[in-house]
C-alpha cells in the first residue's frame, strides 16, 4: 500500500519534473538569440539598395525558409502600418546561388510582398547580408535619411513569437522621432549562415 | 421520544447515508466519465502539437542547411512526456484524485507547450480556457485550483526568467503578471460557481433519488409480502376449489343418477341458476343460465303452465314449500315429466329473496303410474261388463226359453193361420214383440261378448248393399243414406248377423242424432296401419285393416258423452227412449272379431264411427242360399232333450210337423237310458245347460257308446260354461236359442245331411259341406 502510494508520487514527481524541464527548455530555446554580425553605423554603398533620403530606410534580412521569420514578417507588417509613408522598407532575402530559383519563391516572401511599402529583393549569396552584418534572419536595421543607423535588431518577442516587443516600440518611437540615440535588440531567427559560420559568436 | 420518532430519524439518516451514498456514486460517475474524455482528448492534442510543429516550423534553417526543427522534437517529445502519465492514470486508474490532478497539470503544461509551438499566438491561449472549461467537467474546484496554479507557475516563473516572452519588453509592470492569471481567475471564478451550483443540485437528486429508492423499497417490500400473502392465499383457495370442484362434481353425478336437478331462482334479480342435471331435465343451454323465470318456464308444456304459475305464486304468497308435477317439452319434441319442489328463502324482514329447489325426472314413474291407473280402469270396465255380462246371461238363459215359446208358438199359429183370420194380426205383433225381445237379449249377451259368434268371410260392401234397403226404411226420408265403397275392397272375417247388427246400431243412433233430418254416409276403405296406434286403452297392432266408417252431419257430442259411449246401459236419449246398448253391443261385437271402433265427434258438427277388421285372404264360401220360405223337414227318428218343457215341447211340435219321429226327454239320464233301449236315433237335439247333467256331457257319453248318433246343441247363450265344455272348440252342431220354427228345422236337415263325420260342424266354414235343401 504504502510503495504503491510512494511509488504513485514519485512517479507523479518524476513526470511534473520531466514535464517543466521540458516546458523551461523550450522557453530557453525560444529566448535563444540569433547571433549578429558587425553592422555599419553608416549606410554603405551598396548597389541593390539605396538610401532613401527623406524618410527613414528599414531593410529587413530574411531566410526564405525559416519559420521562426513569420513572426518578423508579421510584426514588420504591423510595424509598417504604424508608420505607413514615412519609412521605406527593403525585405531582403536569403539566396543561395548554388539552388533552385523557386527555393526563395516561398509563402513568407510572398507574405512580404503583400506588405505595402515593402521591397522585396534577393540576396544572391547573402551578400547584401554579410555587407550588413546580418546573420538571423529577421534582423532589422534602421537608418535615418542621412544614412545613419538607428536600430539594429529583431521585431520579435522571441523565436516566432509574435506579439508585442521593444524592437517594433524602438522603431516606432525612432520613425516618430521621439528618440533618435541608437537601439537594439535580440534577434531570434534561423541563422542566415551556413552550419560552417554559424556560431561565430553574438554581439549586440 | 418515543420509538417511531426514533424510526422515523433513523430512517431520515439511512436517506441521508444513502443520499451521501448516490451523491458519491453520480460524482465517481462523472470524474470517470471527464477522466475518459481526457484520455482520448490528451492523445489527440498531442498528435496535434506534432502535427502544429510540422507544418508551422517543420525545418530550422541555418544558410542553406536545414535540419528537423526543434519544435517537431519538443511537439513530440515533450508532449509525449506531458500526456504520457495522465493517459496513463486515466486508463488504469479513473476516479483517482491523482489521475484527476495530473491530467489538470498536464492539460495546462500542453497548453504551455502548445502557446510555445504556435509561437505564442492569442488565439492558442484559448487553449488554457477551453482546458480549464473541459477540467469544470470534473466538478472538483482542487482540479481548477491545480490548473490555474500551474498557468500562473508557468507565467510568473517566465515573466521572471523571459520576461520579454510574456511581455514583449524586459521590464514589465508588476501587475502585468497578474493580468493573464486575472483572466484565468475570471474563467476559474465563474466555472466554481456552477460547479457548486451543479453539485449542489447532484445533492439534491441524490437524496431525492435515496427517498424515491426508500419509497421504492416500501413498496417493494409490501409487494413482496402482499405477493408472499397472496400466494398463500391463492394456495390455500386451489385448494378450497379443488374440493369444492370435487364434492360439485360428485354432486352432479349424484344428481345425475338420481335424474334430480337443483334450481334457484334470485327473486331480486330474476335470475335463475341450475345444475347440469337441471340443464339437461329442462333441455336448456349454457347460454340460458342466469335468465329470468319467465324465460325457464318457456319449455313448460302449455296446458301446464297456467298451474304451474299459480303454484308458484301461491307458494310466494304464503312462502310455504311447493310441489308440482308438470310436463316440459325438450327442443327434440319429446316429452318429459317432472317434479319440482320449491321453498322459499326469506330476508330478515321476512321477505321472499330466493326460491330453490329440485327438480326430477319423473316420466317413468308417471308412465307406470298412467299404465296402472289405465289397466286398472280396464280391470274396473271389464269387471263391470262381467256382472253385466253374467246378469245378462242369467236372465238370457231364461228369457231365451221364454222368446223361443213364443216365437215358436206364434210362427207355428201363423203357419196354420189365413191371413185374413182376425188373429192372424194379432199374433204377428206378438211374434214381432217376442222377435224384438230376443234382439233385446241377443244384444245384451253381445255386448257382454257371451254371443256365439259364427264367422264367416265377408265382403263389407255386400253386407252393406244387402242392407241398404232396410236402412233406408229405418232412417226415415229425411236422412239422405249415401254409401261410398272401395270397389278393391278387401275381406274380412266375421260373424255378417253381427256386422249387420253393429250397422243398424250405428245407423240408428245417426239418425236419432239427427231429428231434423241430415246426410248419413257409409264408407268402406282399405288401410294399413303401419304403427301400433292406440285408442280408448285399445291398440291396433300394424297390419292391413278394412275400414267400415258410418257418418252423420247430426248433433255430434261432446267430450263427456264421448268418454262414455260405449259404456252400456250409457245414453243420453231419455228414459224409455234409449237402451244405452247400441254401442255397448257394437264395441263388444267389434272387439271380438279382433277389430276396433273409434269414434270423431264434435258437438254440432257431426259425428263418424269408424270401424276397423283385420284383413282376411280367406276366400269367401258361397253363401246358403236360403228360402225363409223353404223349411224342410224329413222321416229320422230324433230325440229331444231339454229341462224347460215348454221349449221341449214346441222342438217336438215343430219337428213332428216336418215329419220327423220325435221322442223327448226332460233330463240326461233319462235321454241315455232312451238311448240306450232304442239306439236307432239318428240325432239328439239337447239344451246345453240342464241340471245334474249338461247337454255336453251327455253329447260326450252318446260319442262314446253310438257314434253314428248326430248331436245338436241348442243354448240361449255362450256362456264360460259352454266354451269349457268345449263346444266351441269342438266345432260341435250348435244351435241358438231362441229359434223360429223355420231355423230350428233348417239346423236339423243340415246336421243330418252332413257328411261322414257325424255331429260335426264347422263354425269358421272351412270344411263346410253345402247345406242341402229338403222341401
Ligand atoms: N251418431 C251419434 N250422434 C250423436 N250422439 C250419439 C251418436 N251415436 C251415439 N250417440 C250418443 O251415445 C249414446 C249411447 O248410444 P247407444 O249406446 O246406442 O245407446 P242409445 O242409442 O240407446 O242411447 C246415445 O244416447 C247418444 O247420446
Ligand atoms: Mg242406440
Amino acid at each position: 500500500m504504502f510503495s504503491i502510494t510512494a511509488l504513485r508520487t514519485s512517479l507523479f514527481a518524476l513526470w511534473l519534473l520531466a514535464a517543466g524541464g521540458g516546458i523551461v527548455v523550450i522557453s530557453n530555446y525560444q529566448d535563444r538569440q540569433g547571433s549578429v554580425g558587425s553592422t555599419p553605423e553608416q549606410w554603405p554603398a551598396v548597389r541593390q539598395i539605396s538610401l532613401n533620403h527623406d524618410h527613414d530606410t528599414l531593410v529587413m534580412f530574411a531566410h526564405p525558409q525559416c519559420p521562426c521569420t513569420r513572426a518578423s514578417v508579421e510584426e514588420l507588417n504591423r510595424l509598417l502600418a504604424q508608420c505607413r509613408g514615412r519609412i521605406a522598407a527593403y525585405v531582403l532575402f536569403f539566396k543561395p546561388g548554388q539552388l533552385p530559383g523557386n527555393w526563395t519563391k516561398t509563402d513568407l516572401k510572398q507574405s512580404a510582398a503583400a506588405i505595402p511599402g515593402v521591397t522585396v529583393r534577393d540576396d544572391p549569396d547573402g551578400m547584401l547580408a554579410r555587407t550588413f552584418g546580418a546573420e538571423t534572419s529577421g534582423y532589422v536595421l534602421l537608418y535615418d535619411p542621412r544614412g545613419r543607423l538607428l536600430f539594429r535588431g529583431g521585431i520579435t518577442a522571441g523565436r516566432g513569437h509574435a506579439g508585442d516587443n521593444a524592437g517594433e516600440n524602438a522603431i516606432v518611437s525612432l520613425v516618430a522621432g521621439q528618440s533618435t540615440s541608437l537601439q537594439g535588440t535580440p534577434v531570434y531567427g534561423c541563422s542566415l549562415l551556413s552550419q560552417s559560420c554559424s556560431r561565430r559568436g553574438a554581439s549586440q | 421520544m418515543n420509538s417511531s420518532t426514533e424510526t422515523s430519524n433513523g430512517a431520515g439518516d439511512a436517506i441521508s447515508v444513502r443520499a451521501a451514498e448516490l451523491f458519491k456514486e453520480q460524482q465517481q460517475n462523472i470524474i470517470r466519465h471527464t477522466d475518459r474524455i481526457f484520455s482520448w482528448l490528451m492523445p489527440c492534442q498531442w498528435l496535434a502539437s506534432v502535427a502544429i510543429a510540422l507544418w508551422i516550423s517543420p525545418r530550422t534553417w541555418a544558410g542553406v542547411d536545414s535540419q528537423i526543427h526543434p519544435h517537431v522534437w519538443f511537439a513530440i517529445f515533450l508532449g509525449g512526456a506531458i500526456t504520457s502519465l495522465p493517459v496513463f492514470l486515466a486508463r488504469t486508474q479513473p476516479g483517482k484524485m491523482l489521475t484527476r490532478q495530473t491530467i489538470a497539470i498536464g492539460q495546462m503544461l500542453m497548453s504551455a507547450l502548445l502557446i510555445h509551438l504556435t509561437g505564442g499566438r492569442i488565439e492558442t491561449h484559448f487553449h488554457v480556457f477551453g482546458s480549464l472549461a473541459i477540467l469544470a467537467f470534473y466538478r472538483d474546484w482542487r482540479v481548477l485550483i491545480s490548473a490555474s496554479a500551474v498557468v500562473y507557475v508557468d507565467h510568473l516563473l517566465r515573466g521572471f526568467f523571459w520576461p520579454e516572452s510574456v511581455y514583449g519588453v524586459l521590464h514589465a509592470p508588476i501587475w502585468r503578471s497578474f493580468e493573464h492569471a486575472g483572466w484565468v481567475m475570471f474563467e476559474v471564478t465563474f466555472l466554481m460557481i456552477s460547479i457548486r451550483k451543479s453539485l449542489s443540485e447532484m445533492h439534491l437528486v441524490a437524496e431525492r433519488q435515496a427517498r424515491l429508492e426508500a419509497v421504492n423499497e416500501t413498496i417493494e417490500r409490501t409487494v413482496a409480502e402482499r405477493t408472499l400473502a397472496l400466494t398463500l392465499e391463492n394456495t390455500e383457495r386451489q385448494r378450497t376449489e379443488e374440493q369444492l370442484r370435487k364434492s360439485q362434481t360428485q354432486l352432479a353425478q349424484a344428481q345425475q343418477i338420481a335424474s334430480l336437478g337443483s334450481w334457484e331462482w334470485d327473486l331480486v334479480e330474476n335470475r335463475v341458476t341450475w345444475s347440469e342435471e337441471t340443464k339437461q331435465l329442462y333441455g336448456r343451454t349454457p347460454e340460458e343460465l342466469g335468465s329470468p323465470m319467465e324465460h325457464c318456464l318457456k319449455r313448460v308444456h302449455p296446458e301446464d303452465l297456467p298451474r304451474v304459475n299459480q303454484i308458484m305464486a301461491e307458494s310466494l304468497r304464503t312462502h310455504e314449500p311447493f310441489v308440482c308435477d308438470h310436463r316440459v317439452i325438450l327442443p327434440d319434441g319429446k316429452e318429459r315429466v317432472l317434479q319440482g319442489r320449491g321453498e322459499i328463502q326469506l330476508n330478515g324482514e321476512g321477505k321472499p329473496i330466493k326460491m330453490f329447489g329440485t327438480v326430477q325426472d319423473i316420466t317413468e314413474t308417471k308412465r307406470a303410474e298412467d299404465a296402472l291407473r289405465r289397466s286398472e280402469e280396464q280391470l274396473r270396465q271389464s269387471q263391470k261388463m262381467e256382472a253385466v255380462g253374467r246378469l245378462a246371461g242369467g236372465v238370457a238363459h231364461d228369457f231365451n226359453n221364454l222368446l223361443t215359446v213364443i216365437e215358436g208358438y206364434c210362427g207355428l199359429s201363423l203357419q196354420e193361420m189365413k191371413e185374413t183370420h182376425p188373429l192372424y194380426k194379432h199374433i204377428q205383433e206378438i211374434l214381432r214383440a217376442a222377435e224384438r225381445a230376443s234382439s233385446l237379449t241377443g244384444q245384451l249377451l253381445a255386448f257382454s261378448r257371451k254371443q256365439f259368434l259364427q264367422p264367416r268371410v265377408l265382403q263389407l260392401n255386400e253386407v252393406v248393399q244387402k242392407m241398404e234397403k232396410m236402412l233406408r226404411r229405418l232412417i226415415g226420408e229425411d236422412v239422405e243414406l249415401s254409401t261410398v265403397f272401395d270397389a278393391a275392397l278387401g275381406r274380412v272375417q266375421a260373424d255378417p248377423h253381427q256386422i249387420e247388427q253393429v250397422i243398424l246400431n250405428l245407423a240408428v243412433n245417426a239418425r236419432d242424432a239427427m231429428p231434423r233430418g241430415g246426410k248419413l254416409t257409409i264408407k268402406t276403405a282399405n288401410i294399413t296401419v303401419d304403427q301400433k296406434s292406440s285408442f280408448r286403452n285399445r291398440v291396433l297392432e300394424p297390419g292391413e285393416y278394412i275400414m267400415l266408417a258410418i257418418s252423420d252431419n247430426g248433433l255430434g257430442m261432446t267430450d263427456d258423452v264421448k268418454s262414455h259411449l260405449f259404456e252400456p246401459f250409457f245414453t243420453t236419449k231419455g228414459l224409455g227412449k234409449g237402451t244405452g246398448l247400441g254401442l255397448a253391443t257394437c264395441y263388444g261385437i267389434i272387439c271380438q272379431s279382433g277389430g276396433d271402433i273409434r269414434v270423431y265427434s264434435e258437438p254440432n258438427s257431426g259425428t263418424t264411427f269408424k270401424i276397423y277388421l283385420p284383413r282376411t285372404d280367406a276366400v269367401p264360401e258361397p253363401a246358403a242360399s236360403s228360402d225363409a220360405k223353404l223349411i224342410p223337414g224329413g222321416t229320422e227318428s230324433i230325440l229331444v232333450v231339454e229341462d224347460d218343457s215348454a221349449v221341449r215341447k214346441l222342438a217336438v211340435v215343430i219337428l213332428r210337423g216336418r215329419g220327423y219321429q220325435v221322442q223327448e226327454s226332460n233330463n240326461a239320464f233319462e235321454a241315455l237310458e232312451l238311448i240306450r233301449k232304442n239306439s236307432r236315433f239318428d240325432l239328439v237335439i239337447t239344451d246345453v245347460i240342464m241340471p245334474q247333467m249338461s247337454g255336453k256331457e251327455l253329447c260326450d257319453q252318446i260319442k262314446g257308446q253310438l257314434p253314428q248318433t248326430r248331436v245338436l246343441l241348442m243354448s240361449g247363450y255362450t256362456d264360460d260354461a259352454l266354451a269349457h265344455h268345449g263346444i266351441l272348440d269342438e266345432e260341435l252342431s250348435f244351435l241358438e236359442k231362441p229359434f223360429s220354427p223355420a231355423r230350428l228345422a233348417r239346423k236339423v236337415r243340415e246336421v243330418l245331411d252332413a257328411p261322414d263325420v257325424p255331429g260335426r260342424f264347422h263354425p269358421n266354414g272351412k270344411k263346410q259341406t253345402p247345406v242341402e235343401l229338403v222341401s
